[in-house]
C-alpha cells in the first residue's frame, strides 16, 4: 500500500507492506536510525518519535497509521543552521547521556512534554518520561537536563 | 606531570562522544544496514534440560526467505566457547541441553521475521531430563552431573589466622544466612553483532561488545582460522554492565559461521526477551557468616560460606568466586578470617559478570550483618565500622597492606557531618522512617583475574591535535572522555582536539578486557604514558626552535611556550609540523603494566589488587504503612576515588550505579518456575523507572592512588554493592525486622507490615 506524510518537514511517499511497523519504515526505508528498538513491545520509550507532536512509540504504530501525520524524529531537531535544539544541548551539558541508547527517545518524550507544558515541575517531567528506560545514569541529570532546557528556551523567548 | 597545576583533569566536561548520541547521528551494531545482509534467529531449547536427538531442518528451509540453517555439525570449529579453560559452553547445543535459553539451531533469512518462522518451524527433537534447579539439589548426594566433572563450577577458600578459634573465644558472636536473587543487565540495547565476509579471505564483525579481542580470539578458533583472519569493530555499545562478552561472542560466532557460508553479511539482534533467557545475569547467591567481637565491637573473627548459583555454564564463575571471596570480610581490619566460595552449577540461564562481579552479594551479607552485631553490642552502626575500618597500613582479608589511598575513614567521617534529613510533621502516623549504613571495598584492576597490561598509542599530527587508541571500550561510562583529558592534560592542547578512536582489533593493542573497574586506572596510566613520550619528541623538536634547553619549555592551551618569557611561544601546529619533516617521532605506543597479584593460592593471602575503591553509604527512607511503598529521603554516596578525573562523568557512573543496586535490591527478580524465566520482558521484569529514581549525592575523598594516573581509581562498579546494602538496613531500621534476602520487594514489606513481623510498623502499634 501507498502512504503520505511528512517527516522531518519533508514530504514523503512511500510503498509499503500493511504489516510493517512505523519503526522499520523510519530506520529502515528512511534511514533514521537515531529511532532505536530496546523491546519491540512499547516497553522501554527508545522508539519514541513525535506524531502530530504526540509522543508515540513507533514501535507498536503501524506504518500505515502515519499516512497524513506530521513524524519528528530525533534527527529532524537540530535547527536549520545545524545547531543543537535546546534539549540536546542540555542532555551535553548536564551529563545526561551515557551510552546514548535511550537519549533519542528520551529528547522526544520531553521535547512533547517542554512544547505542551514550557515550564514544567519535577513531576510533570517525571510522568512524561516515565516510559523511556535508562539503565546508565540513574535519572538524576536526566530530570536536571529538560529543566535546563525549559529554562533557556524561555529565556530565548524573553530575549526575543 | 607538567608540575603545574591540572588545567583539564578535574575539570567538569562534556563527554567528548556526545554529540552523535544526542542528534540520533550514533551507528550502533543494528543501525547498520548492507547489501545482501540476512538477518539471524536462534532457535532455543524451551526446556531447562534434556538431551538433543536431532534437529530436522527441512520445514525450516520450506519457509520463503529461509537461506540457510545451522546446527552445531555445520560449525567449522571446536563449538566452544568460554572465559577461563578448559571452556564448556557450546555455541549451539550437541548433545546434552542445560538450561532453556540454550541455542540448538541458528537460521538465516532475507529477512528477521522469515528467521524467526524458520525457527520456529523446525523440528527439534528433546528427550526430558529431570533439571536441577536448586543449588541444593545440584550439590546433594547422588546428583545427576551437568557436566562431566560435577556440580561444582569453581570453589577456593581464604585462610587468615585461625577463624574457629577466634569465633569459639569471642564474648559477642552473630551469625546469620542472607541470600540473593539474579538480575538482569537489562541494558537498554540488546545483544547485536553483524559480520561481514570480506573480499580478502577475511570476515570483519561489527559487535556491540566489551571485549573486542576476547570475541576475536573465539570467533577466530570456531571458525578455524588464525585471528588475524578475523577483525572486531565495537560499534557503539548500548550499555554493558559486564554482559555484553559470553553472549557477543556465541552470536559472533553464529554470524561469522552463516556469514561465511553464504558469502553475505549476517545480522544477530536479540530481542528483549532473549536478552534476559539468553544471556548471562549476576549470580544468585547464599551467604553464612558468623562474626565474633569483644564487648568493645572490635571485630576479632569472621568465617563465611558463599555458594554461588552459576547456572549452566561456567563463564565469568570462577572470577566471581574470587572476587566474592578477597571481598566478603568487608573493608574491615579483621585478624582472623574464613571464607569458602563455591559456584554451583544448576540448569538456569548461566550467570557471569555483572557490574559489582560478586561484591554486591557479598557486601548485602556482610553489612546486614554489621547491623546486628552493632543491634547486639547495642552500638550505633556506623560507629562500630568505623572502630574496625582498614586504615593505611592495615592487613586486608588476604594481607595485603596499602599504606597509602584507603580512604575509607575519610568516607565515614563525611557521612558523620552530615545532619540526617529532618522527618516532616505526619499526624496521619502513616509513614515509617529509617535510615541505613553500609561500607565497603571493591578491588581495582583484574588483581588475581590475570595479569593486567594496557597498551595505548597516542598520535599528535601536524595540526597538533592527537588520535588516541586503546584497547578498551566506551560502554558510556565515560572513558573515551577520560582518556582525552588525560591526552590534552600531557599535551597542553585543548580537549577538542583530542579524539579516541573507536576499537578495533586491527588498529589497537590487545588491552584485556574492559572489567573490573580497571579503565581510568590502567588504560588512563597507558594513555598518560604515550602521551608523556610523544610530548617528549615534541619538547625536543620545540628546543630546537626555541634554542633553548627543552626543560625551559612548557606546552599549554596548544603552544610550546617558554617558561621565562611566556610571550615566546610557538604554536604546538608548528612544533608537530616541523617534527614530521624533521624525523623526531609523533606516535607513541605506549604499556601501563599493574603490579602482578602475588599470593598463596590456597589460602589467598598475598597481594592481589593494585588498590581499592572505598565507599561508604548513608540511605534515609520513608515507608508507607498502608501500602508498602518506599520513598528515599536521602542517598550519600561517599567514595574514595583517589582523584576525580571528570566530576561529571564521576557522579553519572555513582548515580547510575547507585540505582542499579536500588533496582537489586528493592525491584528487580527472575521470576522462573520449572526453569523457565517467566518474566522476560520490560512489563514484568521492574527496571527502575523515573519514578523510581533516588536521590544519589556523589561525595568524593581523595586519597591519591600511586598506581593512577593523577592517582585516580576507578568507581564504575562499587556503588552497586554499597546502594544495595544500606538500602536494606535502611528498611530493617524502619521496620525492626531484618530481611535476609534480596530483593526486599514493596510486597515484601508489606507483607512483614501486615504479619505484625515489622516491630515498628503494624497495622495495630499504629
Ligand atoms: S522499542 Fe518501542 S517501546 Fe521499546
Ligand atoms: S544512557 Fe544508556 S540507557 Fe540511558
Amino acid at each position: 500500500m501507498k502512504i503520505s506524510f511528512r517527516c522531518n518537514g519533508k514530504p514523503m511517499q512511500l510503498e509499503i507492506s500493511p504489516e510493517t511497523r512505523a519503526l522499520d519504515v523510519l530506520r529502515d526505508t528512511l534511514g533514521l536510525t537515531g529511532v532505536k528498538e530496546g523491546c519491540g513491545k512499547g516497553e522501554c520509550g527508545a522508539c519514541t518519535v513525535l506524531v502530530d507532536g504526540l509522543p508515540v512509540s513507533s514501535c507498536l504504530l503501524p506504518a500505515a497509521k502515519l499516512e497524513g501525520t506530521e513524524v519528528l524524529t530525533i534527527e529532524g531537531l537540530r535547527k536549520p543552521d545545524g545547531s543543537l535544539h535546546p534539549l540536546q544541548q542540555a542532555f551535553l551539558d548536564e551529563g545526561a547521556v551515557q551510552c546514548g541508547f535511550c537519549t533519542p527517545g528520551m529528547i522526544m518524550s520531553a521535547k512533547a512534554l517542554l512544547d505542551e507544558t514550557p515550564r514544567p515541575q519535577v513531576e510533570d517531567i517525571e510522568e512524561a518520561l516515565s516510559g523511556n528506560i535508562c539503565r546508565c545514569t540513574g535519572y538524576g541529570k536526566i530530570v536536571q537536563a529538560v529543566m535546563r532546557a525549559a529554562e533557556k528556551s524561555e529565556e530565548g523567548r524573553h530575549d526575543g | 606531570m607538567t608540575g603545574k597545576e591540572l588545567r583539564i583533569v578535574g575539570r567538569r566536561v562534556r563527554k567528548v562522544d556526545g554529540i552523535e548520541l544526542v542528534t540520533g547521528q550514533a551507528k550502533f551494531t543494528a543501525d547498520m544496514k548492507l547489501p545482501g545482509m540476512l538477518y539471524g534467529f536462534a532457535r532455543r531449547a524451551g526446556q531447562p534440560a534434556g538431551k538433543l536427538e536431532g534437529v530436522k531442518k527441512d520445514e525450516a528451509l520450506k519457509i520463503p526467505g529461509v537461506v540457510d540453517v545451522l546446527t552445531a555439525e555445520d560449525l567449522p570449529g571446536p563449538n566452544l566457547i568460554g572465559v577461563l579453560p578448559p571452556f564448556d559452553q557450546p555455541v549451539l547445543a550437541t548433545g546434552d541441553i542445560r538450561y532453556a535459553g540454550e541455542s540448538v539451531a541458528f537460521v538465516v533469512a532475507e529477512t528477521r521475521e522469515a528467521a524467526k518462522r524458520g525457527a520456529a518451524a523446525l523440528d527439534v527433537r528433546i528427550t526430558e531430563v529431570p533439571p536441577i534447579l536448586t543449588v541444593d539439589e545440584a550439590l546433594g548426594d547422588g546428583a545427576r552431573k551437568i557436566h562431566e566433572n560435577g556440580n561444582i563450577t569453581f570453589s577456593r577458600k581464604l585462610i587468615k589466622g585461625d577463624a574457629d578459634k577466634a569465633l569459639a573465644e569471642a564474648p559477642v558472636v552473630v551469625e546469620n544466612t542472607y541470600e540473593t536473587s539474579f538480575q538482569d543487565h537489562a541494558y537498554l540495547e540488546p545483544e547485536t553483532d553483524l559480520a561481514v565476509p570480506g573480499g580478502d579471505g577475511r570476515i570483519t564483525v561489527y559487535a556491540s561488545c566489551q571485549s573486542p579481542f576476547h570475541l576475536r580470539g573465539l570467533i577466530a578458533a570456531n571458525l578455524s582460522v588464525p585471528a588475524g583472519r578475523v577483525k572486531v569493530v565495537q560499534s557503539n555499545t548500548g550499555g554493558s554492565f559486564g554482559g555484553k562478552d559470553d553472549v557477543a561472542v556465541e552470536i559472533g560466532i553464529l554470524a561469522a559461521a552463516a556469514a561465511l557460508r553464504t558469502g553475505r553479511p549476517v545480522l544477530v539482534a536479540h530481542e528483549r526477551g532473549e536478552s534476559m533467557v539468553g544471556s548471562n545475569l549476576r549470580h544468585a547467591s547464599r551467604i553464612t557468616i558468623t562474626t565474633g567481637a569483644t564487648k568493645e565491637g572490635k571485630i576479632v573473627a569472621r568465617k563465611i560460606k558463599i555458594i554461588l548459583d552459576g547456572g549452566a555454564y561456567a563463564s565469568e564463575s570462577p572470577f566471581v568466586v574470587m572476587k566474592a571471596l578477597i571481598h566478603a570480610a568487608g573493608p574491615y581490619l579483621i585478624p582472623h578470617v574464613f571464607v569458602e566460595s563455591t559456584a554451583v552449577y544448576t540448569n538456569k540461564t548461566y550467570a557471569g559478570a555483572f557490574r559489582g562481579f560478586g561484591v554486591p552479594q557479598v557486601t548485602f551479607a556482610s553489612e546486614s550483618q554489621m547491623d546486628e552485631l552493632a543491634a547486639k553490642l547495642g552500638m550505633n552502626p556506623l560507629t562500630l565500622r568505623k572502630i574496625n575500618a582498614l586504615r593505611p597500613g592495615d592487613a586486608t582479608a588476604t594481607g595485603q597492606v596499602f599504606k597509602q589511598s584507603v580512604g575509607l575513614l575519610q568516607a565515614i567521617e563525611i557521612l558523620e557531618k552530615e545532619r540526617l534529613p529532618e522527618k516532616p510533621e505526619d499526624p496521619s502516623d502513616r509513614y515509617l522512617y529509617g535510615t541505613g549504613h553500609s561500607c565497603m571495598l571493591q578491588g581495582i584492576s583484574n588483581g588475581a583475574e590475570g595479569v593486567d597490561v594496557v597498551g595505548a598509542t597516542v598520535q599528535v599530527s601536524q595540526d597538533g591535535s592527537a588520535l588516541v587508541g586503546l584497547g578498551l571500550t566506551e560502554l558510556g561510562q565515560g572513558s573515551r572522555t577520560v582518556y582525552a583529558q588525560i591526552a590534552a592534560e600531557e599535551l597542553g592542547i585543548p580537549l577538542e582536539t583530542v579524539t579516541v578512536r573507536q576499537v578495533d582489533t586491527d588498529s589497537v593493542h590487545d588491552s584485556g578486557p574492559t572489567v573490573a573497574s580497571r579503565s581510568t586506572t590502567v588504560g588512563g596510566m597507558a594513555v598518560l604514558k604515550a602521551a608523556r613520550e610523544v610530548k617528549e619528541s615534541l619538547l625536543d623538536m620545540a628546543a630546537l626552535m626555541l634554542q633553548t634547553d627543552k626543560k625551559e619549555i612548557y606546552f599549554q592551551d596548544g603552544f610550546a611556550i617558554l617558561s621565562k618569557n611566556p610571550d615566546a611561544r610557538i604554536p604546538l601546529r608548528e612544533v608537530a609540523t616541523a617534527a614530521y619533516w624533521t624525523g623526531h617521532p609523533l606516535m607513541h605506543l605506549a604499556f601501563s603494566k599493574a603490579p602482578e597479584a602475588k599470593y598463596d593460592h590456597d589460602t589467598h593471602q598475598g597481594s592481589i589488587y593494585i588498590a581499592y575503591n572505598f565507599g561508604a553509604h548513608r540511605m534515609s527512607i520513608r515507608i508507607d504503612r498502608w501500602t508498602g511503598e518506599v520513598r528515599v529521603l536521602e542517598h550519600l554516596a561517599a567514595h574514595d576515588v583517589g582523584k576525580v578525573i571528570n566530576p561529571v562523568g564521576l557522579e553519572g557512573q555513582v548515580e547510575g550505579g547507585s540505582l542499579i543496586g536500588y533496582g537489586y535490591a528493592h525491584m528487580e527478580k527472575i521470576e522462573e518456575s520449572r526453569g523457565i524465566i517467566r518474566n522476560a520482558n520490560f512489563a514484568d521484569y521492574a527496571v527502575p523507572s523515573i519514578k523510581d529514581r533516588i536521590p544519589t549525592r556523589t561525595l568524593v575523598v581523595e586519597e591519591a592512588n600511586p598506581t593512577g594516573p593523577y592517582g585516580a581509581k576507578g568507581v564504575g562498579e562499587p556503588p552497586v554493592a554499597a546502594t544495595a546494602a544500606c538500602f536494606a538496613n535502611a528498611v530493617s531500621d524502619a521496620l525492626g525486622v531484618r530481611f535476609t534476602r534480596l530483593p526486599v520487594t514493596r510486597q515484601d514489606i508489606l507483607r512483614a507490615l501486615q504479619s505484625g513481623a515489622a516491630t515498628h510498623g503494624g497495622d495495630k502499634n499504629g
